[in-house]
Parts: structure tokens; C-alpha cells; sequence
């Protein structure tokens, strides 16, 4: 069996997992509206860490990060020779050298911590913390690592930012995922780890069981999601059939929702066309922007928190439906039996994949 | 057991097909090396020329392989082929034309944009040739052949049966492109270790 546990978040809502769980039980947004930010000197909505200043601000968050998780596992763990840390980032430190984003910050971390093996940054589009989780699952089980520390990591930039502007999906109000008045994302910013280990001593809360996870292509475009949902629906599919699941057992979705009208279109068919859309669905993009490389290891992240608390947070941002199918969007927080959980993720380059949370 | 089955390298000067160089680069042609390539391959897929470099580094030298190869994609359903690709320098070659179109032209390019990850050759490729399968896209300080080795076989384990595999860094006119294929139970290859994924890169010097 491989365990996943230890989830952190460092973000805009708080510097632990305690602080932003606590965040967005009380539906409160790490979403503001920060002044000359745009392309043309606009004011745009961003989930920013207004702490975050430093020069090194990628590599000082890696370094906070693995901090955070050497406290909720057995310490030794870092520095062992069957651990491996992955790193899921689209852009790393690119302000810092943008012919080189992740080499400086990855190697200081490196040291810091005394790694006894190169991490492997997996820089994939937006599936990348989904994607990630799973590599990870996947060496644990071929023997190649005992332990392997997931982190997710991204950080705003004009770069990004002036780049979705182009594209004309950046929202002028915070993003409303699944909203019939959504028009595009909000970008945020972040850094969010889980362990994924075959030893359940390691963690010092009880974890949970990560079940296999894949990957799908849309076949379809780069840059827009397929209409029909053809990759999410595949990957889906993939992952409940090769774990013997049905869609009945699963208590609730982590959906990606970035609050595009074509994104979040494309994910209510997919889901639909599998039988999902009574089963309760939320997206955080609400609470914390789309945080892209880091966004499928803090939704996974908050997942766990909401099947230990058997509580179903709302979909912020959400308040009429706005897909030609219709969802089962979480309205409110409510206590709920929370035992099986599907996460998603869907990326530029028509690459989508998903994972299955279950509890012990 | 697995096997590579193909390999195509591309170098500044010369592209190599199973180790046989099948084209050097015309320095007296008018068209850029990769346009040469294109022509030399006789196809007809103008979504080419909206590729960035490192996307058409995949598509040119995975065509290549089909070529010698054509029963390839319809020898496997849809989503039997797994796409494992990485690098050194992710998207950075195109990423520096995006700064520049915001910074010094004053207009953020949304068709240079849409290439700034690295992964974006996979979903050309799954495009091309309908791969509906896995993908992973990962970047390293230098070449690391014992990645290929471990997860070309998770994914051979996990359900995938065929791996398109390619290490593609292209930077500033840099063009270090390799891409192979990973069978299995096919005995004309080489077996797939570490040393073959080396000899197939050609860069034994960074492994």
C-alpha cells in the first residue's frame, strides 16, 4: 500500500496547513486586488503573498516548506538515501534567470538539506502537482524509493500574469469557477508538499492511502481544452477501472475549475459523460487563484484535510450554474463522510490527469 | 523485457536515423535547418511552422522514426503509446522571445505564450498522431538516463505499451534532440538500460 500524508501549504492564506485550513473553513479568500499589477497598468484580482519580497522568494519557500514537513514526519527521512523530493513548477525562479528557473533554487535546497538524490522536476502545465503525486506513487511501487516528498511550488510573475493577459483569460473580479458569470482565472501564487511513502511509521498523524493515479491527452489543441472532455474522461476512467472503483464510491471530486468559460465547460461534460455529476464537486481556485504547478498538490493537500475532518468546504466564487451540464458544486461547508476522494487536473498542451484518495 | 526499437538524433549539423546519418544541414539553403528537415520529410502539416523550436524538434525527429518505422502509430490503440520527455532547459529558448515581445516590443505575444511550457511538444505530438496516452515532462540539471531507465518502466508496468521517449534541449541555437522508442518483447532492438538509453542520446560525456 503507499500512504500520503504530512500535506503543507504556504500560501496568501497562511504559513502552515493549520492556518489555511482554518482559512477556507471560514471561506475566506486569499484573493485581492492589487494596484498598476497588469500588462497596461491595471488593477487585477491576485492571490499574492504580499510577504513574499526576497529575491530568492522560489527557493526561500522550497526551504520553508521541507522546514514545515520535517515536523510532521520521522526527521531522518529528508536526508535519506530512498528518499527523492519532486518538484512540480511550471516557471520556477524565472525572474531570477529565466534561461535556468529551477537549477539555483533546487540546488540550495539540495544542500540545505543534505538530499542524498537529484530531485526531478516535473514540468508539466497545470497537471504538474496531480502528475507529480502520481510519479510518485509509481516509483514507491516499482521499489525505486521508499519516501518520496512531493512539492508544488509557483510564484507571480509579470511573465505569467502578462501572458494570460494576452490570451484575455485573466477575470477582472476573483475567478468564479463553475459560475455562469465566470470569465477567466485569477492567478495565484504558492507552495504546498505531501509525503508519499510505503511506510506508514514515518508520519507522525495517521495518513492516508494514495491509489493509483494517470494521465490522458486531449489529442486535440494546445492551448484549448478539447469540447469534449475527451482526456479528463479518459484519464478518469483509467484511474477507477485499474483500482476496481465504481463512480458510486466516490464521496467527492477536487475538480481543477480554473474558471475559464471553455475549462470549466469541458470539465462538466467529461464528468457527465462519466456519471459524476450527482457526486459532490468543488474547485479552490477561489481561495487560493490558480497557483498552476502548485495548484494539483495544494488541492490534493486540502482534500486530506477534508476527509480528517469529514467536512465538505464550499466552491468559493460559485452562486449559478454555468455549464451546459449541470454539477453537484458544494454551495456550503457541510459535515460529510468524506472516505473516497477523486482529484483532478487539466493543462495546456491537452494534458489532464487524476488521482484516488481513500481513507485507512 | 523492453527494447529500443528506434532513435532519432538531431544535432546542429545532421540528423541521425538507428545511428545513420540521413540528412546534414545545407549550409548554403536559404531555410533554417529545421525547415530543411521538414522538406526532407516531404509532409504535409502546415501547423509546423506555428510550432516554437522545441516543439518541432519532437515532431521532426518522431517523424523521422515513423518513417523508418510506418506501421508504428497503427501497430497500438490510441492510448497505448506513453510520451516521456525532458530536458535541461525546459521552454527557456522561447520563454526569452516572450520577455522580449512584452519588454522590448510592448505587446505580449499570446502565440509565443502558449509554447512557454515545456510540455506543450507532448500535446503537438498527441495532436499529430492522436496519442491519447500518458505523458510526463521533466527537467534536469544535465541528462539523466537513469530517469528514462525507471520511468520508461513504470510506465510499461502501469498499462502503457510503447514508450515515445526524447531528450530535447534547445536553447539560443543549441539543438541537443534525441528521441527513441521503448518496446516491448521485441527482440530486433536494444535492450533498454542505461547504457543503450546513453548510446542512443549520445551524450555519454553528461551521463
Amino acid at each position: 500500500m503507499t500512504y500520503i500524508g504530512a500535506e503543507e501549504i504556504i500560501s496568501p492564506l497562511g504559513q502552515n496547513i493549520q492556518e489555511n485550513f482554518l482559512a477556507v473553513c471560514e471561506n475566506r479568500s486569499g484573493i485581492s486586488l492589487v494596484p498598476k499589477v497588469g500588462f497596461n497598468n491595471e488593477d487585477l484580482h491576485l492571490a499574492k503573498m504580499t510577504s513574499l519580497t526576497a529575491e530568492k522568494k522560489f527557493e526561500f519557500l522550497l526551504v520553508d516548506m521541507l522546514e514545515n514537513i520535517s515536523v510532521q514526519i520521522d526527521p531522518s527521512v529528508i536526508s535519506s538515501t530512498k528518499t527523492l523530493i519532486i518538484l512540480s513548477s511550471t516557471k520556477g525562479d524565472l525572474d531570477r534567470d529565466i534561461s535556468n528557473p529551477f537549477d539555483p533554487a533546487v540546488g540550495a535546497l539540495v544542500k540545505h538539506f543534505n538530499l542524498k538524490n537529484q530531485p526531478i522536476i516535473v514540468s508539466n502545465a497545470c497537471i504538474s502537482g496531480v502528475l507529480a503525486i502520481n510519479a510518485a506513487n509509481n516509483f514507491i511501487k516499482a521499489g525505486f524509493y521508499d519516501h518520496i516528498i512531493v512539492i508544488g511550488c509557483d510564484v507571480i510573475s509579470d511573465f505569467v500574469l502578462y501572458g494570460f493577459q494576452s490570451l484575455f483569460a485573466v477575470s477582472a473580479l476573483p475567478c468564479l469557477p463553475f459560475d455562469k458569470n465566470r470569465s477567466g482565472i485569477t492567478l495565484g501564487e504558492g507552495c504546498s508538499a505531501v509525503v508519499v511513502s510505503n511506510t506508514k511509521e514515518i508520519f507522525k498523524n495517521l495518513p492516508l492511502e494514495l491509489l493509483s493515479g494517470t494521465s490522458a491527452n486531449d489529442a486535440n489543441h494546445i492551448s484549448g481544452p478539447s469540447r469534449t472532455g475527451e482526456g479528463l474522461y479518459r484519464t478518469i476512467q483509467k484511474t477507477i477501472r485499474q483500482n476496481n472503483i465504481s463512480a458510486d464510491e466516490i464521496d467527492f471530486i477536487s475538480a481543477h475549475g480554473t474558471a475559464t468559460i471553455f475549462n470549466d465547460e469541458m470539465e462538466a461534460t467529461a464528468f457527465d459523460r462519466l456519471n459524476m455529476a450527482n457526486i459532490p464537486l468543488n474547485s479552490m481556485k477561489g481561495y487560493f487563484g490558480h497557483t498552476l504547478g502548485a495548484a494539483g498538490v495544494m488541492e490534493t493537500a486540502i482534500s486530506m484535510r477534508m476527509m480528517r475532518n469529514n467536512l465538505l468546504i464550499k466552491s468559493l466564487g460559485y452562486s449559478e450554474a454555468g455549464t451546459s451540464k449541470s454539477l453537484n458544486i458544494a454551495t456550503e461547508n457541510r459535515p460529510s463522510e468524506l472516505n473516497t476522494i477523486l482529484k483532478t487536473a487539466s493543462g495546456f498542451g491537452g494534458c489532464n490527469a487524476s488521482l484516488l484518495l481513500r481513507k485507512l | 523485457m523492453s527494447f529500443i526499437t528506434a532513435c532519432c538524433q538531431i544535432s546542429e549539423e545532421a540528423c541521425a536515423v538507428n545511428g545513420n546519418v540521413i540528412v546534414r544541414k545545407d549550409e548554403q539553403s536559404a531555410d533554417s535547418w529545421f525547415k530543411q528537415l521538414y522538406k526532407e520529410l516531404a509532409l504535409d502539416y502546415p501547423k509546423f511552422y506555428k510550432m516554437d523550436m522545441l516543439a518541432q524538434a519532437g515532431f521532426l525527429a518522431s517523424e523521422f522514426i515513423k518513417k523508418a518505422f510506418p506501421e508504428l502509430v497503427s501497430s497500438y490503440a490510441d492510448d497505448e503509446i506513453a510520451l516521456l520527455f525532458a530536458n535541461s532547459e525546459s521552454s527557456s529558448d522561447t520563454d526569452i522571445r516572450f520577455k522580449e515581445s512584452f519588454q522590448k516590443r510592448k505587446s505580449p505575444s499570446p502565440s509565443l505564450f502558449v509554447y512557454t511550457l515545456p510540455n506543450i511538444v507532448l500535446g503537438e505530438l498527441a495532436i499529430r498522431n492522436k496519442f491519447y496516452g500518458e505523458n510526463m515532462f521533466a527537467v534536469f540539471p544535465k541528462f539523466a538516463p537513469e530517469f528514462f531507465l525507471q520511468y520508461g518502466s513504470v510506465m510499461l508496468a502501469t498499462g502503457s505499451k510503447a514508450v515515445l521517449a526524447g531528450w530535447l534541449n534547445i536553447l539560443k541555437g543549441k539543438v541537443e534532440v534525441s528521441v527513441f522508442l521503448i518496446e516491448e518483447n521485441k527482440a530486433d532492438g536494444l535492450p533498454f538500460n542505461k547504457e543503450n538509453i546513453i548510446k542512443c542520446v549520445g551524450l555519454a560525456d553528461q551521463a
